[in-house]
């Protein structure tokens, strides 16, 4: 058990980097707002079976016009860690045709800060570029895409030079919209492309590579 | 709404997780040392060539105390030898992983008493502060102080700079290498270090893929990459090229290409993985790639 433990906490670094769901995939309506809590993460093998790690954020998000929307969020499994982790960034509609088929993207800035003795303050940005349609029940819709981070820092520690720029994500989800709440579902294969190992955490991944996740995240509009 | 933004302040400035003491992966529950009478799962197994006779065998406790703390600890310690030669014998101190406790090492430590020829060098091999049946909890500043108490003890029978190795195992690397940078009472001869640590940072920033600070995550300080900077003493390096925990690459290589002092060697070990390299590499010629360094060819 105590093992089992360990390997959660230390999952959460590699996690790290994909603690959310894509956010607000089809943009709020003007001066509309929502709060969400979002709960999930990368897959790993815990005792014997897959779970995702617990990630959880809350976020709050306002439309600023009917095509782009602001968010901000706080990460609450970092804050764990004595990290305050935030992400603010805007989903911006690209286009909506008359068939229920949209563009969206969502560029944001990730930011984490220690707040213990070493009081480190980094920001990563990162990016959504997502296509959906109303599958079944408009509004309901269905959406798929691309998340990315991005690392910019040309050396890492020890002078080693930082090879890895771009931490790609690909993600499917489906979001049930009602009048005052959205459920939203989406699986991610986080990292894809990226060998996962070596490595302490047992990930499921796709032939050695990147790690499944799942995440849920409730909506409240108003 | 004011009920949200109270737990979204007590979540964010509460401090209270670190992954520093993940990485010990402790065991004591145990009640006794059971050495070759061990069943559970270790790397490898020697076979009857290799036992150790019992009058060459004194498991012993040492009182291991930081500058920090007001009373010592009792850490358990076993000596691999003749007592009464340390004052001539050439002796290895085997500072072992992050496992468990000393059973799971005694096969290590028994190959490595079998260097040279049977019983050639002394091996003193010792379980850090809450491993097995030492008192305490671990820590890395207790790690270290366990390391230097096994230091003061060979000092205080004789052993001498020039006939000490230092040997570090993976966890081991940190105190193997930190006491060989800055020696006490003893300044090790020679440093081995077997699939290292490079350090908390390499490891937050493999875990991560990003350039993070380790201070996300943890507040150990072990940077052997750094640390190896200030050995001058003769090195050797062994690692698996299939190290699946502590990346050659990353770790191992960054220490290897730091180090500037008088002799490096280093031996990759094919398929091995963590655990793996004197099988591997053939129990046969570890032994005597040991001898090699260690006598200095």
């Amino acid at each position: 058990m105590k093992r089992g433990i360990q390997l959660l906490l230390t999952a959460v670094l590699f996690g790290l980097f994909s603690c959310a769901p894509s956010r607000f995939v089809k943009p709020l309506e003007k001066n509309q707002k929502a709060i969400s809590f979002s709960f999930g993460g990368p897959g790993i093998m815990y005792s014997g079976a897959p779970i995702p790690i617990p990630f959880s954020t809350l976020a709050y998000a306002q439309g600023i016009n009917s095509s782009i929307t602001a968010f901000g969020a706080l990460h609450f499994t970092s804050s764990l860690f004595g990290n305050l982790q935030a992400d603010l960034g805007a989903s911006c509609q690209l286009f909506e045709l008359e068939s229920g088929l949209g563009m969206s993207a969502a560029p944001a800035l990730q930011l984490a800060y220690s707040v213990g003795t070493a009081k480190t303050l980094r920001a990563w940005p990162s990016g959504d570029i997502n296509v959906y349609y109303h599958l079944f029940k408009k509004p309901s819709y269905l959406y798929g895409g691309l998340n990315a981070w991005f690392e910019f820092s040309k050396y890492k520690a020890h002078n080693e030079l930082q090879t890895r720029h771009v931490i790609p994500n690909l993600q499917l989800g489906y979001v049930f919209v009602k009048p005052k709440w959205q459920h939203q579902f989406e699986f991610k294969f986080i990292g894809m492309g990226i060998p996962n190992t070596p490595g302490v955490v047992d990930y499921v991944g796709l032939n050695g590579k990147g790690s499944i996740g799942f995440y849920y995240n409730l909506i409240r509009t108003f | 709404m004011k009920t949200i933004l109270y737990f979204v302040l007590l979540f964010g400035f509460s401090s209270c997780l670190k992954l520093d003491s993940n990485l010990y992966n402790n065991d004591n529950t145990i009640k006794e040392y059971l050495l070759d009478n061990y069943t559970g799962e270790q790397d490898f197994i020697l076979d009857d060539s290799y036992t150790i006779p019992s009058t060459l065998i004194h498991r012993f406790s040492l009182a291991s105390q930081t500058t920090e703390e007001t009373s010592p600890f009792n850490i358990q310690a076993i000596y691999i030898g003749d007592l009464n030669r340390i004052n001539t014998d050439t002796v290895i101190l085997y500072c072992h992983g992050n496992k468990w406790h000393m059973d799971f090492y005694w096969q290590r430590a028994k190959l490595l008493a079998h260097t040279g020829s049977k019983n050639r060098f002394g091996v003193l091999m010792f379980d850090y502060r809450g491993f097995g049946l030492s008192e305490g909890e671990p820590t890395e500043e207790g790690m270290y102080a366990d390391t230097k108490a096994c230091l003061e003890w060979l000092k205080s029978k004789g052993l001498s700079d020039e006939r000490l190795v230092m040997y570090g195992f993976s966890l081991g690397s940190a105190p193997a290498c930190e006491l060989t940078a800055s020696p006490g009472v003893l300044k090790p001869e020679r440093i081995i270090l077997e699939a290292p640590f490079g350090s908390a940072e390499v490891m937050v920033q493999d875990a991560s893929q990003l350039n993070m600070p380790a201070a996300y995550f943890t507040d150990l300080k072990i940077d052997n990459a750094e640390e190896i900077k200030k050995v001058n003493q003769p090195f050797l390096w062994i690692h698996g090229l299939n190290d699946l925990f502590l990346n050659y690459k990353t770790h191992g290589e960054v220490v290897y290409k730091n180090y500037k002092g008088v002799f490096a060697r280093k031996h990759m070990v094919d398929g091995a993985d963590h655990g793996e390299v004197p099988e591997k590499m053939g129990f046969e010629t570890y032994r005597k790639n040991m001898e090699l360094f260690i006598t200095g060819n």
